[in-house]
């Protein structure tokens, strides 16, 4: 099976509701911020250690969840929109509840922290900020003039992606825990 | 990215066993296979299964409607290939199983003429719209000879404009009517007029690309919707 059709070497894609738009385009900016955030999740999965299953299977889990979402972003409003699976707050929920769990075994933060540790801190830092620019791309798409279908699950998909910002700064600092790094603190 | 997960009707992917009822020849090559329909299976117009037999895996469009009794597709006889032989010779009864429904190459609300582009058995999808009542306002249909309009008689009477583009004449006796000689891009460059359309296109991927370009330098701002026949 062909991966490519060359429909795309001009410059212009195809969004999942039909229209045909650069490939500049916000909304394909935005699919590739997180296209790039799932990336870099899948290889932080592979740096995090086997003996963490029910982390790793947070990872897959958020994985699955942002792949869902780049359609949601690959959709303009329009009857498309009915095609996709609706996104609710269980995902938040979840996530919340890991950084709870995670944040059980961690000292009390008593100031700012600099990026870093050990390797799977570090990265999962990397992929917290990958996750604020995704983020940040989300919030260009939202229409204030529009309540619709499209522009609250947009508002789903950014409230979400500031919870995984939160969960994989606590994850650096949970990874770092693990192997017994303590957390760089800032000083000024 | 897309053919994922998103579909709400992708969430009713499910395991299911069928048993085929009959297959019609269509042409040497093609044929139409009857499956019985499993309780609970439902589908959009458009929609594939995945067909799992003898530990082979092929994605095969209905071309039945979700309001009939039976499930029904339309295989190529591909040389060298392993699934559709073993279809062809199937014994009536031989009991099958498939996943699905899969994608999203469905007809889709809107105020713009819809254009169906296909060629060769990338009708398909089209049939299963085409017998479930839809209605386009063009269809540019691919094939090299008249014996392969497969459905020709269906897709005429749900388009205002059809056109069967052929691009191996070899007589210019006995052809369908408002016939165009030469390929559906070509057909599309000169019997289309210029605006705004929702386009969907079946076929190969090299048919797609090329449609898909000429629709971004000639109708630009129209909606395209692919589907991939390998």
């Amino acid at each position: 099976m062909k991966i490519y059709t060359g429909a795309g070497d001009k410059g212009m894609t195809g969004l999942f509701s039909g229209e045909r738009v650069p490939k500049s385009h916000i909304r394909i900016d935005a699919v590739g911020d997180l296209d790039e955030l799932n990336s870099f999740l899948g290889a932080l999965e592979v740096l995090l250690s086997e003996d963490q299953p029910l982390l790793l299977e947070e990872v897959r889990r958020i994985q699955s969840h942002l792949f869902q979402m780049g359609a949601w972003l690959a959709t303009a409003p329009g009857s498309s929109l009915d095609l996709l699976e609706e996104i609710g707050s269980e995902p938040i929920m979840a996530l919340e509840s890991a950084i709870e769990v995670m944040e059980r075994e961690l000292p009390v933060l008593k100031g700012f922290i600099l990026p870093g540790g050990h390797r799977t801190a570090a990265l999962a830092h990397v992929v917290r900020t990958v996750c604020r620019r995704a983020e940040r791309k989300v919030v260009n798409l939202l229409d204030p003039t529009d309540d619709g279908k499209s522009s609250q699950q947009l508002l789903q998909i950014s409230a979400y992606l500031n919870r995984l910002s939160d969960f994989l700064f606590v994850l650096a600092r949970y990874c770092n825990r693990l192997v017994g790094v303590p957390d760089i603190l800032w000083k000024p | 990215m897309m053919d994922s997960s998103m579909a709400k009707t992708e969430t009713r992917d499910r395991e299911c066993s069928t048993e085929l009822r009959n297959r019609r020849w269509l042409s040497p090559t093609v044929f139409e296979l009857e499956l019985t329909r499993p309780r609970f299976f439902e589908f959009l117009p458009g929609q594939r299964i995945r067909l799992h037999h003898r530990g082979i895996e092929r994605d095969y469009s209905l071309i039945s409607t979700p309001g009939d009794p039976v499930i029904a597709l339309c295989v190529r006889m591909v040389e060298g290939g392993r699934m559709s032989p073993l279809l062809a010779s199937a014994e009536v009864g031989t009991t099958f199983h498939f996943a699905g429904p899969h994608g999203y190459f469905t007809l889709r609300k809107s105020m713009r003429p819809a254009v169906f582009i296909a060629t060769g058995i990338g009708v398909a999808p089209f049939v299963s719209m085409a017998r479930s009542g839809v209605m386009v306002s063009a269809m540019l249909h691919g094939a090299r000879t008249p014996a392969e309009l497969y459905y020709e008689s269906l897709f005429r009477g749900i388009a205002n404009q059809y056109v069967p583009c052929l691009s191996r004449l070899s007589s210019k006796i006995g052809l369908p009517e408002n016939v165009f000689e030469g390929r559906v891009t070509e057909c599309l460059k000169s019997r289309l007029e210029p605006g705004l359309y929702d386009f969907y296109l079946c076929g190969r991927s090299e048919m797609v690309r090329d449609v898909t370009l000429l629709v971004d330098e000639l109708f630009p701002g129209s909606l395209v919707y692919t589907e991939i026949f390998y």
